[in-house]
Order: C-alpha cells, then sequence, then structure tokens
C-alpha cells in the first residue's frame, strides 16, 4: 500500500494531466497525448524531458516506415509517485471534509 | 504535505485526474463507418458464396479478406496509439465485459442462422445473403452501443477502485 506523498513535480497543472494521462495508459503517442493535453509540440517536449529527467517517464522512439513516431509511459517510479501524489490530494481533500474520488491503480502494471 | 495546498486545490487536481482518466477510457478508437464497412464486406462475402459459382466465391473471400485488413488498419493504429491501462478495471469486470461481447456475437450469429433457415423454409432466394443483411445492420447498431457499454463500466470500475 503506498503511503501519500505530495509532489510539487507532478501537481504543475499541465505536467498532472500530462502525468494523469499517461497513468491510465500503458504506451501514449507522442500526437495523441499533444492533442490530449492540448499542448504545442515544443511544450509538450519539454515536459515530457522534465518528467524524463526525474525519472518519472520513459521516452521510445521509433519508425513507422519512414516516419518517425515518439511514445512515452509512465516508469514505475512515475507510476508509484502518481498514486502517491494522488493519495496525498485524497488526504488533504478527506482532512477537509470533502468527498474524493478514488486513486488509479495505475501501479498495478508497470 | 496538506498545508502545501489549499483542499479546493487538491479536489481541482483530483477532477483533473478523473478527467484525464475518462479520456483515455473513452478515446475513440473505432471511426463510425468502421462497423458499416464491415457489415457491407460481410454481405459481400456472403452473396458470392450463395452465388455457388466457385470464381466468384474466391473473388469475394479476397475482397473481403483485403477488405478486412484495410478498415482494421486505421482501428488497429488508433488502439495503438493508447492502449488503456487494464488496471483500471478489476479483472471480473473484464471477465464480464468478455461475456457480454461473447454472448452478443452468439446472438448476432444466432439472428442471422435463425432469419437464414426461415427464409430457406420460406422458399426466399439467397435467405444467407439476406439473413446476413439482417445481421450487419444490427452489427452496424449494436457495436458502437458496446464499445460505449464497454468505456461506460471501465470509468464505472476505475471511479469505484480504492
Amino acid at each position: 500500500m503506498s503511503t501519500p506523498r505530495f509532489d510539487e513535480l507532478i501537481h504543475a497543472p499541465t505536467r498532472l494531466s500530462l502525468v494523469a494521462f499517461l497513468a491510465a495508459t500503458t504506451w501514449a503517442d507522442f500526437s495523441v497525448l499533444r492533442d490530449s493535453v492540448g499542448l504545442s509540440d515544443s511544450a509538450l517536449s519539454k515536459q515530457l524531458t522534465t518528467l524524463q529527467d526525474a525519472g518519472y517517464v520513459e521516452i521510445r522512439k521509433a519508425f513507422v516506415g519512414k516516419r518517425p513516431r515518439t511514445s512515452a509511459r509512465l516508469t514505475g517510479e512515475g507510476r508509484t509517485a502518481f498514486d502517491r501524489h494522488v493519495l496525498a490530494l485524497q488526504e488533504i481533500v478527506a482532512a477537509a471534509g470533502r468527498s474524493v474520488v478514488a486513486p488509479g491503480p495505475s501501479s498495478e502494471h508497470g | 504535505m496538506s498545508d502545501r495546498i489549499e483542499p479546493e486545490d487538491a479536489a481541482r487536481a483530483l477532477g483533473e485526474i478523473e478527467r484525464q482518466r475518462e479520456q483515455v477510457i473513452r478515446r475513440r478508437v473505432f471511426p463510425g463507418w468502421f462497423w458499416w464497412a464491415q457489415g457491407v464486406l460481410t454481405v459481400g462475402l456472403t452473396a458470392c458464396i450463395e452465388s455457388g459459382r466457385g470464381v466468384v466465391v474466391w473473388i469475394g473471400l479476397a475482397l473481403f479478406v483485403v477488405g478486412s485488413i484495410l478498415i482494421n488498419l486505421p482501428v488497429s493504429r488508433a488502439a495503438r496509439a493508447a492502449p488503456v491501462n487494464r488496471a483500471l478495471a478489476a479483472p471480473a469486470n473484464a471477465r464480464w465485459v468478455v461475456a457480454v461481447l461473447v454472448g452478443s456475437i452468439a446472438a448476432l450469429l444466432g439472428v442471422a442462422i435463425g432469419t437464414a433457415l426461415g427464409l430457406h423454409a420460406a422458399g426466399v432466394s439467397y435467405p444467407g445473403t439476406i439473413a446476413s443483411v439482417v445481421a450487419s445492420v444490427l452489427f452496424a447498431i449494436g457495436g458502437p452501443m458496446l464499445v460505449r457499454y464497454e468505456a461506460a463500466v471501465l470509468v464505472r470500475r476505475s471511479r469505484s477502485r480504492g
């Protein structure tokens, strides 16, 4: 069972959306991430690099025919950090006497 | 940690996390035309088989295989672009979805076979083709409903799991 831990890196709004999306997938294509989170190519690259540097995201580059295809996924460390962050958020909300949403069981599959 | 952010901010963050999770689950993988295209291919193949002419059957079979590959390409590409983390659903839930899927296919086959046999008994020409039209229309209407049902179950389960 994860212990709650607020994560400043994940909590930044854009990265929170990005990590939440990745947590619900096994891998996600760059274009799907860009369109889903609503970022420009350069902004998404920057955020992914930040998460990659923290060890939270793995980036894979491959070619489909002649076209480059970039995908990303949360690492085990990233999933754990995300789950702990969700628990921390729930704890904050619960402490204030509000209802909370269930944490995503994202760390069950790496 | 709880003194770092306000509860309202935490609640907003949790809402965003849930929104992204639902976005992944409800992401459109099957284009609207997919179901009808698959139906047209099935009707075409059945008509070719029912013609009873060897050459027509083989041409129909070849067109069916090539057509199926072509219409499934964008679907598999879209599915691979962001596969849902199946950990979002409980195993029992996954079994239920598979049971519903298998049941739907069995029902569709039952309707097709029943219709074909009934038409054949009534002496109607091309009973198999007519039955496949009926089954294909049901498939085109029911397919998207099944996909939406699976997504709804996944969303519900992912919300309730703790």
